[in-house]
């Protein structure tokens, strides 16, 4: 491609990805749709669009680039942005300019904290400890009520409380020392459950596939939101599982809320090589992540959401609504 | 049964409204940049003479006798693809100030649309020597100004030249325009 051609592919995938999630996002609320796993597939129909439609209809009608469709045909041309200039530029230049610092601001501001804490140095994990007895057991019966295979358990001596699972081809469940203290019965095997519902929807494999995608699209602050908002869903997908399996939804939620105020619910400490970028960024993000945790306890402090009826009639029509409409936005 | 029809169709329903709301967004964003500009709907901007050709795929007419008072290249061209399409171009004189106003259709019967001609109050009007339909005004632009306006038909367009300059040399630069349509 040309040029100006990458210019328009760029516009187009980021200006796509906007009204596609608006439109998600508005259809959500308007039905009511309340169960994590449909919010998800219609999330992964937003996401789906400049990973997939922007890039064929390039390909298969390279006629709506041309300036008659433009001129003539299209609802929405960014190219028309380009009649009003500031210093030189055109507004659509300047858009795009500002989105693809935005995807990127977006993107980085996840990627460095993950490069970061793999480089650090981490606390040694062993595999059948023997002071994991207790929770081997149960680990063994969340696994039981969920009706999957007990997966191998690694302990973890020192260090601040930790349980997360990880490992796409051996999944694990780590756990440290500090966590089953802090937790009581009801709350370790609510917590247990919640990390095997990750590995029964393969989450760790999910969650290298979203951070492709948001790879792939750096550029795209749409992508980068909507991946976002996939990974909250697939926390609550597994929490509605476990809570679902252990019978116990008020414990999970207190296991939860337990495990945020031991770690990320901490007051941030200052540290001597923060930019003050980074310190003017710390309280919002500590505040949108404190936010997500509350919103899934007011979630497990009430029922199991009802699934929405006709939910893949509505994905299919929203599908064929969008790629109707966005076929005029060039 | 009935139930689910009418949630189907309340789902629908609210689909189109939605989908219906972002089309009139998106098509009012679209209009931002023209109206801005001040210019009725479907007048588009392009940024040279060789852009608005390409846009409207025809070849612009331009006079072969320009006096050496006006600014080269003009100042503005726009083009509107309506009706077969037409392209208006301001030229500036050596002072900055407005001095001449070219516009011509490029196919069709249509004549120029007035979104491309502006708001002008014609105040005398007589036959031209340019052919059997050609007509010379003396018009008065929005800011007051008095202009000479020739109104003209060859090879099947339509052109519209103005000026501020001598009636002389606005005469000369129409039989100037020559030209094959493409």
């Amino acid at each position: 491609m040309t040029g100006p051609r990458w210019i328009d592919f760029t516009g187009q995938a980021i200006f796509h990805t906007l009204v596609a999630a608006l439109v998600v996002e508005a259809l959500i609320r308007l039905w009511r749709v309340r169960q994590p796993e449909q919010r998800t597939g219609f999330r992964l129909l937003a996401l789906g669009w400049p990973l997939l439609v922007v890039p064929a209809l390039f390909l298969a009608f390279p006629g709506r680039e041309a300036e008659t469709f433009r001129d003539a045909r299209a609802l929405f041309a960014g190219r028309h942005w380009d009649d009003l200039a500031f210093l030189g530029v055109g507004l659509y230049g300047w858009w795009i300019g500002f989105m693809v610092a935005a995807g990127l601001g977006l993107f980085l501001l996840d990627l460095v904290p993950w490069l970061r804490a793999r480089n650090a140095r981490s606390p040694a994990w062993i595999a059948g400890a023997p002071m994991a007895r207790p929770a081997e057991e149960a680990l063994g019966q969340a696994a039981a009520a969920l009706g999957i295979e007990k997966p191998p358990l690694a302990w973890v001596a020192e260090g601040p409380p930790v349980l997360f699972c990880t490992g796409t081809r051996q999944p694990t469940v780590v756990i440290s020392r500090a966590a089953v203290e802090l937790l009581d019965p009801a709350e370790l095997a609510g917590a247990l459950a919640h990390e095997l519902a990750h590995l029964e929807k393969r989450d760790p494999t999910l969650s290298w596939a979203l951070m492709g995608a948001r790879a792939l699209m750096w550029f795209n602050p749409g992508v980068q939101v909507l991946v976002r908002a996939i990974a909250r869903d697939a926390e609550r997908i597994a929490d509605e599982r476990a809570g679902n399996a252990c019978r116990d939804r008020l414990a999970l939620a207190s296991g939860l809320l337990k495990l945020f105020r031991a770690t990320e619910g901490r007051a941030p400490a200052r540290t001597a090589g923060a930019t003050p970028l980074s310190a003017a960024l710390a309280e919002p993000i500590a505040r949108a992540r404190a936010h997500d945790i509350e919103l899934r306890c007011r979630a497990l402090m009430g029922p199991a959401p009802a699934p929405v009826p006709l939910a893949r009639m509505r994905l299919a029509a929203a599908a064929l609504g969008l790629g109707f409409l966005l076929f005029f936005v060039v | 049964m009935g139930s689910t029809v009418s949630e189907g169709a309340r789902a629908l329903w609210t689909l189109t409204l939605v989908l219906g709301g972002a089309a009139a967004a998106l098509a009012t964003l679209d209009a931002i940049p023209t109206w801005m500009h001040g210019q009725p709907r479907g007048v588009r901007r392009a940024a040279t003479i060789e852009e608005a050709e390409r846009r409207v795929q025809a070849r612009v007419l331009l006079p072969s006798y320009f006096p050496d008072t006006l600014r080269w290249p003009p100042s503005a061209v726009r083009f509107i693809r309506d009706d077969g399409g037409s392209v208006a171009l301001d030229f500036l004189a050596k002072d900055g100030a407005p001095a001449l106003f070219l516009a011509q259709t490029v196919r069709g019967d249509a004549a120029i649309p007035e979104g491309l001609q502006g708001r002008l109050a014609v105040i005398q009007q007589q036959s031209a020597p340019l052919g059997d339909d050609a007509v010379l005004a003396r018009v008065v632009a929005e800011d007051g100004t008095l202009w000479n306006q020739l109104a003209w038909r060859r090879s099947g367009r339509h052109f519209l030249l103005r000026g501020r300059g001598s009636l002389e040399d606005l005469i000369r630069m129409a039989r100037s325009i020559h030209g094959e349509v493409r």
